[in-house]
């Protein structure tokens, strides 16, 4: 029977497990496979899965009661092998690279900040700062002008639309990048204009997350600073 | 804009992860985390969808007419915030433009701004709708999500 792949750890960490489901409905068991020093916290792998909403808050909470325990390697969602000996046998055979992942992640765990601005209070920021696109605007609401003044001001709007979120989310990196031992940018989706994951060590978890708070504070209710962690590394695996 | 909250109760119950937070990190959870080639990965054919949405503020025709659409209807309700009065300008917005030559960029930058509005009503369902899209493969609304998105506040 296929073997749903949660997450690696050392196997001195305690696993415990009890009252966690695996994924699939009814949700699977969770057990261990043990190769040497290394183990994989794996299930049954349910016969359709795909990702459904319950699966993954099934395959995050699984990491949750590990992380809480030790270090822990999170697989990427959906892995299955096709049996215990096929595990065991990625365990043996990557041994060392996953030794030393769960080493350099000791102590560590990630925070993920997705930050976005309320798009109403930013275009009214703009069309107050900039002559020419309160212009534009006054143009096309006053009737005036040709077909082609929406575009021009769209355009313009756009620019500034970026060069304003590009300057926040530089800003927002400088201020937590000191607190944390590595970052993941990567590209902001919908109305987000920052989504970044951040390595922290422990013992600067409590500095971390306060400074997240006094650039919320700081920044005011317009903008939507959304901080998700401490999470299982996925990002620095 | 449907909201068929189903299972929902279920999920409540069922993992460490509340599902407000399970929302953030869906791209976490997908993206990244060990990968191990010599596995079987499902398919996250539906899934995909989620998480591949571009950002708002893109090159675009359709942005630009957009962006304008926006500042032209601040301008008209002139620092009156309420949702509600909002919802009817827009509502008349999205008939003015329908006559004009550009119909269907038009209209489509009105529903935009007509679907954001609604999100702002809604947000205490939204990080629930856009969680429901992530399972519900074959539904039509992903691409009203980001303008639902920003409807997202912080909770703490």
């Amino acid at each position: 029977m296929a073997v749903y792949v949660y997450s690696i750890t050392a196997s001195t960490h305690p696993r415990r497990l009890d009252g966690v489901d695996g994924v699939g409905d009814p949700p699977a068991s969770l057990r261990t496979v043990k190769a040497g020093e290394l183990s994989a916290i794996v299930s049954d792998a349910p016969e359709e899965l795909r990702a459904k909403r319950r699966d993954l808050a099934a395959h995050q909470a699984v990491q949750e009661r590990l992380m809480a325990d030790g270090t822990v390697l999170p697989l990427q969602f959906g892995f299955t092998a096709d049996d215990d000996d096929a595990v065991r046998g990625v365990l043996e055979e990557r041994a060392e690279e996953f030794t030393e992942r769960l080493q350099a992640l000791a102590d560590c765990v990630e925070y993920h900040l997705k930050a976005a601005q309320d798009e109403d209070a930013l275009l009214r920021q703009i069309l107050a700062e900039s002559e020419e696109a309160r212009g534009l605007n006054e143009q096309i609401t006053g009737g005036r002008g040709g077909p082609d003044l929406p575009l021009a001001l769209g355009e313009l709007v756009a620019q500034e639309v970026q060069a304003r979120q590009d300057r926040l989310a530089a800003s927002l990196l400088d201020a937590l990048q000191g607190l944390a031992r590595e970052d993941v940018v990567s590209q902001p989706t919908g109305n987000d204009f920052l989504n970044v994951s951040f390595l922290v060590e422990h013992d600067q978890e409590e500095s971390f997350r306060t400074a997240e708070k006094d650039l919320a504070d700081k920044l005011g209710g317009d903008f939507d600073l959304r901080l998700r962690g401490p999470l299982p590394p996925y990002s620095f695996v | 804009m449907t909201v068929v909250p189903q299972g929902q109760e279920a999920i409540a119950r069922g993992g460490g992860a509340s599902s407000g937070n399970l929302y953030d990190i869906l791209d976490l959870i997908l993206d990244r985390g060990l990968v191990i080639d010599v596995f079987a990965r499902v398919s996250l054919v539906g899934i995909e969808l989620v998480k591949v949405d571009a950002r708002v503020v893109v090159a675009s025709v359709d942005t630009y007419l957009r962006f304008a659409e926006a500042c032209n209807r601040l301008d008209l309700e002139a620092g009156n915030k309420k949702p509600q009065e909002l919802t009817d300008l827009v509502g008349e917005v999205t008939e003015g433009g329908s006559h004009g030559k550009a119909k269907g960029a038009l209209t489509g930058a009105a529903e935009a701004v007509t679907d954001a509005l609604k999100g702002k009503r809604g947000d205490e369902e939204a990080d629930e709708e856009a969680e429901e899209e992530a399972e519900e493969e074959e539904t039509a609304g992903q691409r009203k999500r980001p303008a639902r998105r920003a409807a997202q506040h912080r909770k703490e």
